[in-house]
């Protein structure tokens, strides 16, 4: 299948979204783009604090500043109620814009039923919104989004092959095309083989903006895997049968996020990540105020019995020294212990 | 009998010299699960004080024997919890929906459901930080909603006995909360989870589906409801494999009683408002509004004590009388303060509170008699105060405002809670024909002179724009 995209897709608008239960798919099938709100920018945070108080998820307060900034592209916005500040961020835009929004119910606990329907309504009202008739299209973007993410499936087993062949700062860099819906064709990423201690990464969004930080961390190690919203959560979903039901199906059955209730999928598939991908050590990035993964540190620290260094940050990475130090200090544990 | 003297706040030691007065038959004569062995309640102010509720030192309080009755039973409540657990009640801690699951619960024989969250004012009127340290300790952020404190609770098996049951609420509720009731679990707890779907404004989409309207007017797609009706099913279920009882005519006598309990509240909030002078003082009203949830573990005796404060109102109102002053500004409250103070001192400022959005709207209306149990439920939750929009959750409080009623609106915030985080500016906007003055909640004890200072100005703002 041809990747370069058609004339139509150049011109399309974007259909933001924030949650990866949001399939891509059916997004790409109104001929709009799937845009994931992934944006961690300073100035954008700072903007956003018009909108939502300071205590506010950095992500969230970013992403409102950067749609408000932008409300021109947007065709509409989708969310989903999977985390409490990102489905009020709705609530807000509603107020700031006539961008039409969407909210799913995202089932937080194990009820197939409720994303069913919930997607079934989606396709209604993009359906309704765009004047395409979803379905008709959706065979094609399946097998589509497939090779896609088989490209970065390929990239993830160089990622956490022993040793890492590719980083995954790397990865990241060409993970935006993805989330940004924007593949233009065969996508490249540089060996860069590592003998660094070998780490596992988890935690709140890493936002376009965050290169950097990934880059500073793989100064001392080597980030072998991931959970994260912005790295590689998506190459979980493998759609088998080609049409809604398998994408309703796979998207319900990937990996739960910590908010799924109770969590224990959650941790049975970071315990078996970080056994697989024979990680030294574990990197826990949360955000400001976020709640899915701060409450969960200490558990995870409880559990998986290695050694985790746990960052707190809001994306403004003001205290990079002492950041610096901290990974530093890390390093040299996992090298010890190796 | 006593007789009730001027209406007035007065501060624990009047109480403790009023209490004197009050004859020992009197005393033995209120009991809770109508024992009168062990069940008596009622006891001066003081006493819980001495039990390390240090903050009631700093408090004023009601000077009716209703409120007498009121506070004994609440501070009561931990003590009354162990002794049901101890009389072979089956003690089931229902978390995160605020006012429907107990009804259930309420409908199988010696069957005590209690919400574990109210104990997020207890490190305030202990003036302890003790709980918070302890889920702090356990993993929870310092920057999260004051409810953490239940994490602690659990932890230390002291504040509640071992639940026989836990059914927590998830979905479209509050993050924090959520996340504490995971957390309760990784301690070793067995949880029931139930799925509450968020309030969807079907009007706003264009592809509709079948709808269903709420009594304020919103309406939400009808399957959200099937969705609740389901979860109400199996909580009923789990209940009936407890107790080995499954009568659902049961169900329907709780529903009654939890609608009595609704419509007494609402008529004291009411005449509350409406009087030229307020009759009794916030702090009361807000402990009131919250026995709504599940009647502080005894909701027969909840009930005859919120009785007689109605009719320790009905006759303050009709005498002209009450605990503040005539010229009180009338306010608008959104979001519970777990810091009691702060209604004392927002009403030492000349401020009266007529209007409150405590984030528990689904345990204030009627459940609708006429529908099937289930059903009437599930609608009745679908009133909840954070399931939907920010606009729909003030809506109250804008109809209050444009009628002239409030002259100004407080929010108190938890740092970091995420509804807070969110709601607050857009609230501010929402609201802005009327002051606003949103504040967090600090810490125990921490209520500083910047706080108070804030809510002074706030008070000048108000009694200024008057003149």
């Amino acid at each position: 299948m041809e990747l370069t995209p058609t004339p139509e897709e150049l011109q399309s608008g974007l259909i933001g979204y924030t949650c990866p239960y949001i399939p891509v798919e059916i997004i790409a099938a109104t001929g709009q783009r799937p845009y994931c709100l992934l944006h961690g920018n300073y100035d954008l945070m700072q903007q956003g604090t018009l909108y939502a108080r300071i205590d506010a998820c950095p992500l969230v307060r970013a992403n409102i500043a950067y749609i408000l900034n932008n409300q021109k592209k947007f065709v509409a916005l989708i969310g989903t109620t999977g985390c409490d500040m990102s489905h009020r961020m709705f609530d807000i835009l509603s107020e700031h814009t006539d961008i039409p929004l969407f909210i799913l119910h995202m089932p937080r606990t194990d009820n197939k039923e409720i994303f069913y329907d919930e997607i079934d309504w989606l396709i209604n009202q993009l359906e309704d919104l765009t004047g395409k008739k979803i379905t008709d299209r959706l065979g094609q973007e399946i097998e589509k989004w497939e090779i896609i993410r088989n490209q970065y499936r390929k990239f993830d087993r160089k990622r956490s092959a022993v040793p890492s062949i590719i980083s995954s700062s790397d990865f990241h860099a060409v993970a935006k095309h993805y989330y940004q819906g924007q593949i233009k064709g065969p996508l490249t990423i540089t060996e860069n083989p590592s003998s660094q201690p070998r780490v596992y990464l988890i935690g709140s969004e890493i936002s376009y903006e965050s290169n950097d930080f990934l880059e500073l961390l793989e100064t001392q190690f080597r980030i072998v895997g991931d959970f994260t919203c912005g790295i590689s959560q998506f190459i979980n979903v493998s759609i088998t049968e080609p049409n809604l039901n398998g994408i309703k199906q796979t998207y319900y059955n990937q990996t739960p996020c910590p908010y799924r209730r109770p969590n224990t999928a959650f941790y049975q598939h970071i315990a078996d990540q970080v056994k697989n991908q024979k990680c030294h050590g574990v990197v826990g990035f949360t955000l400001d105020y976020c709640d899915a993964y701060e409450f969960e540190m200490k558990h995870l620290e409880k559990t998986l019995e290695i050694p985790i260094l746990r960052i707190r940050n809001d994306y403004s990475f003001q205290k990079i020294s002492q950041l610096k130090t901290r990974i530093a200090a890390f390093g040299e544990l996992l090298c010890s212990r190796i | 009998m006593f007789k009730d003297l001027e209406p007035q706040k007065i501060t624990l030691s009047e109480w403790s010299e009023q209490f004197r007065q009050i004859e020992d038959a009197i005393i033995s004569k209120y009991t809770y699960y109508d024992n009168n062995k062990w069940g008596a309640y009622l006891q001066p102010p003081a006493s819980f004080m001495v039990y390390g509720a240090r903050e009631l030192r700093r408090l004023k309080f009601d000077n009716s024997f209703a409120a007498l009755r009121l506070w004994g039973f609440v501070f009561n409540e931990s003590e009354r919890l162990f002794r049901a657990h101890q009389s072979k009640k089956k003690i089931i801690a229902t978390m995160g929906d605020l006012g429907i699951v107990p009804i259930i619960v309420l409908a199988f024989p010696n069957c005590i459901p209690f919400y574990p969250e109210c104990i997020w004012w207890t490190p305030f009127f202990n003036e302890s930080t003790v709980l918070l340290d302890k889920a702090s300790e356990l993993g929870a952020p310092e920057a999260a909603c004051f409810a953490r404190a239940v994490l602690a609770a659990y932890f230390k098996k002291a504040y509640f006995p071992k639940p026989d049951r836990i059914f927590a609420s998830t979905g479209a509720t509050c993050d924090d909360f959520s996340s504490i009731m995971q957390s309760v679990e990784h301690l070793g707890y067995d949880i029931i989870w139930l799925e509450v779907p968020q309030r969807r404004d079907s009007v706003k989409h264009t592809q509709s589906e079948p709808s269903v309207k709420t009594t304020d007017g919103y309406e939400y797609p009808k399957r959200y409801e099937e969705y609740l009706v389901k979860e109400y099913e199996r909580v009923w279920a789990e209940m009936a494999k407890l107790t080995g009882v499954d009568e659902k005519k049961f169900l329907r006598q709780s529903i009654k009683k939890a609608n009595r309990l609704r419509r007494v509240v609402t008529s004291i909030k009411t005449m509350s408002a409406e009087a030229d002078i307020a009759p009794f003082p916030a702090l009361e009203l807000m402990t009131i509004e919250f026995g709504n949830l599940y009647g502080y573990a005894d909701i027969d005796e909840w009930l005859d004590i919120l009785e007689a404060v109605k009719e320790t109102i009905t006759k303050r109102v009709k005498n002209n009388k009450g605990v503040l002053s005539k010229d009180a500004v009338p306010i608008a409250w959104i979001s519970p303060s777990p810091d009691p103070y702060l209604l004392n001192y927002v009403e030492d400022m000349g401020l009266r509170v007529v209007e409150t959005e405590y984030v528990i709207n689904q345990a204030l209306v009627e459940i609708d008699e006429g529908l099937d149990h289930f059903r009437a439920l599930a609608r009745s939750f679908m009133q909840a105060s954070l399931i939907g929009s920010t606009a729909q959750r003030i809506s109250s409080i804008n109809k209050a405002m444009r009628t002239g009623k409030i002259e100004g609106i407080l929010i108190t915030n938890m740092l970091g809670g995420s509804h807070c985080a969110m709601e607050t500016k857009l609230m501010e906007r929402l609201l802005q024909d009327k002051p606003v003055l949103a504040i967090d909640v600090p810490a125990p004890f921490g209520i500083t002179e910047q706080v108070k200072t804030r809510l002074q100005a706030f008070a000048e703002v108000l009694h200024e724009r008057r003149k």
